[in-house]
């Protein structure tokens, strides 16, 4: 189960580096976030409490941050493709050898799983990789998402899980961050006619 | 008692975020800002009084530690708070539409204001490493829309970088802290376990390779926020385009708040286990940190542009500070804190006539400001000769310092360096002064409007404190105090 459950997470964060349109990469972290609720809800730690609390990120993970960003994408649609923006392979080879290097990189740190270690480090590298190699406000977003999704894959795997208040800091920040990220991606569209980060490059010294 | 005193420190803000939404007219934004600010100065001050005169230890409290050093800090972000939050209404004046709405965009600048401010009280009194974490997430989050608050093309891409380099170094340090949470806790924690003290308790039994992968990935995390070099990128930028009484809170108070929960760090976690990597890390980054801002405070820059890179060559004094860790040089970074934070918000101040007046003080360096407006040259004079280290500011004296507690702990290379990096950079410093207030000037003499007279005043306030910080900075050398500051943490 955990092994299909660590592939299946990172096939979607590799899916989402190499598809086109932002809302199927968004309905990919969705289902990363999915998985990973499944994944919280089944984990060992059983009091009604760890579960309300693993219901509720849950449901801000994989319903209303995905349903935020698909709204910010609708009210910003894609006019033209991003001029700087590489083709799908390359940018999945690049993204791929950076995580492969920053996996080896990271030793074991007292997870019981260390296939869970491997993926768990693997997903924050692949979503700083999705920041530098995709161009769109909307995919650098996502990439902090599949980041930080890595990151509480960790966590929930730690002997005796996170402290619920540590866990649901984490999910407030992250609607924080993200709706963040939604207004900034919405002024930088309406600004600029795009979504392409390439063309905010007027500082520089 | 105390804990409810300090509870209302971070509270009276959060508060006052929510309150400035039901203002109606720009006029009542700027009065309840003003009240809520001047309340939340007061309360962090008192507490501030209380956590300097109690006994070396510490107070501990609920969610909260206060030691001297803590103190220290948050009277430091209590002033450039208060300063920032009234220089706000006469900066506000003179913009329109910008990020939000040009009907509400007063009251949501005060809210995020306050929010920001709130996070940053909360964080210098925090006794847990993990909520230490959430709060300084807290602090991107509505910083990143006042950088943003122009809406200007510009000022986007500043905002939008410091966000995206921002959280993603926060992502790195988080991972850190779960590494570091495994390994105090083997078997399942709480909370409690990231509490400062159980760290400092815990580090020496840890494995030496938990110890040591959790404190660079938390100290490379915090290193992207407090724009240590190499990962500073974001800070010209950010400091630049935000509004001035933004940047002077952003780099008098946010940065040195975040580098104290590194030094916390540092001392719970990197003198056990880790050996002195955290010493380390930290001489590395202040020495790369000077090393990449002195070029540019030769070059002529925009205003507040040059103020961004000093920021650079400041934090990286005070990593070189925190990283001898020697009694003479903790006692640098106390003054050093200080002075910097009050010369650089006192020249960020500056720009708000700066711009008013010469707008192409945002492409370009200002020339002859002595003439033009004897108060603003009179405030950049101040600031840049503080932050270039002219005695008798305190600078002087705390870089002094600072390189003598680098002797004492036995790093000559290294206080070689960077006492030629603080040579070139104060060269660099002096000789753009003499440009700013004496260069070739065009154009009519400014105005006494408000903005300026604001500056005039702060300006004789700045003069006041860093004379007297100059004078406790003597004071305290005698006093060893250096190894009883962190008391509340070790």
């Amino acid at each position: 189960m955990t092994g299909a459950l660590t592939w299946g997470l990172l096939a979607t964060a590799l899916a989402a580096i190499a598809v086109r349109r932002r809302s199927t990469a968004i309905v990919l972290v969705a289902l990363q976030s999915v998985g990973l609720g499944v994944y919280a809800l089944g984990n060992g730690h059983h009091s009604s409490r760890a579960l309300a609390v693993a219901a509720a990120i849950f449901t801000v993970k994989a319903v209303a941050l995905p349903a935020l960003l698909l709204l910010t994408v609708r009210g910003a649609p894609k006019r033209r493709l991003l001029a700087n923006e590489s083709p799908a392979l390359p940018r999945l080879i690049a993204a791929l050898a950076a995580g492969l290097a920053i996996e080896q990189l990271i030793p074991s740190f007292g997870v019981t799983d260390p296939g869970i270690e491997h993926a768990a480090v693997g997903m924050l590298a692949l979503g700083i990789g999705i920041a530098v190699v995709r161009r769109a406000v909307m995919f650098q977003a996502l990439g902090f998402l599949i980041a930080e999704n890595g990151i509480y894959l960790a966590g929930l795997s730690l002997p005796g899980g996170l402290p619920g208040f540590i866990e649901l800091g984490l999910a407030f920040d992250l609607v924080v961050t993200l709706s963040v990220a939604a207004a900034f991606a919405t002024k930088i569209h309406e600004t600029l006619g795009s979504g392409d980060t390439s063309v905010l490059d007027a500082l520089r010294d | 008692m105390t804990d409810v005193l300090l509870t209302a420190v971070p509270l009276t803000p959060v508060i006052g975020a929510a309150a400035v939404r039901f203002a109606r007219t720009p006029r009542s934004v700027d009065r309840l800002s003003a009240l809520v600010a001047t309340v939340t100065a007061l309360i962090a001050l008192a507490a501030s009084v209380l956590g300097a005169i109690h006994d070396p230890h510490g107070l501990h409290g609920s969610w909260w530690v206060l030691d001297r050093a803590g103190a220290a800090f948050l009277a430091v972000i209590a002033v450039i708070g208060w300063c920032s939050a009234i220089a706000s209404g006469p900066y506000l004046a003179g913009e329109g539409k910008g990020l939000f709405s040009a009907r509400r965009a007063r009251a949501w600048y005060h809210s995020a204001f306050f929010l920001f401010w709130a996070a940053l009280l909360a964080l210098a009194l925090a006794k847990n490493l993990g909520v230490a974490w959430l709060l300084i997430e807290a602090t991107t989050g509505a910083s990143a829309l006042l950088v943003a608050y122009t809406g200007r093309r510009n000022a986007l891409e500043a905002g939008w970088k410091y966000l995206v380099l921002t959280t993603f170094g926060l992502a790195i340090a988080l991972l850190g802290i779960f590494i570091l949470f495994a390994g105090l806790a083997p078997h399942g924690g709480g909370l409690a376990t990231l509490d400062w003290r159980t760290i400092a308790r815990g580090a020496p039994a840890l494995d030496h390779r938990t110890a040591l992968f959790a404190l660079v990935l938390i100290l490379v995390g915090l290193a992207a926020k407090i724009g240590w070099a190499p990962i500073h990128n974001w800070l010209p930028d950010a400091h630049s385009q935000a509004p001035p009484p933004i940047s002077a809170l952003l780099s008098g108070a946010l940065l040195p708040t975040v580098m104290l929960v590194a030094w916390r760090l540092v001392l719970t976690l990197g003198h056990g286990a880790a050996g002195n990597l955290g010493d380390h890390l930290l001489l590395a980054f202040g020495l790369a940190s000077l090393a990449i801002a002195v070029p540019f405070l030769w070059r002529p820059m925009p205003w507040k542009r040059l103020l961004a890179y000093s920021s650079l060559e400041h934090m990286g004094i005070l990593a070189l500070g925190i990283g001898f860790a020697s009694p003479l040089a903790t006692v640098g970074v106390i003054v050093h804190l200080a002075g910097h934070a009050l010369a650089k918000s006192l020249g960020f101040y500056a720009a708000i006539p700066l711009q008013r007046h010469y707008p192409e003080s945002a492409e370009r360096p200002p020339r002859g400001l002595a003439r033009l407006s004897p108060a603003v040259g009179t405030a950049a004079g101040v600031s840049l000769a503080t932050l270039g280290g002219l005695p008798p500011s305190p600078l002087f004296l705390s870089e002094l310092l600072i390189l003598l507690g680098g002797v004492a702990a036995h790093q000559i290379a290294v206080v070689c360096i960077a006492a030629v990096l603080l040579a070139l950079g104060f060269l660099g410093l002096a000789h753009t002064l003499i440009e700013t207030l004496a260069g070739e000037s065009h154009g009519r003499p400014w105005p006494v409007g408000r903005t300026v007279r604001l500056t005039a005043r702060l300006t004789v306030a700045a003069v006041i404190g860093l004379l007297a910080l100059s004078v406790v900075g003597y004071l305290l050398v005698g006093a060893h105090l250096g190894p009883t500051l962190m008391g509340g943490v070790t």
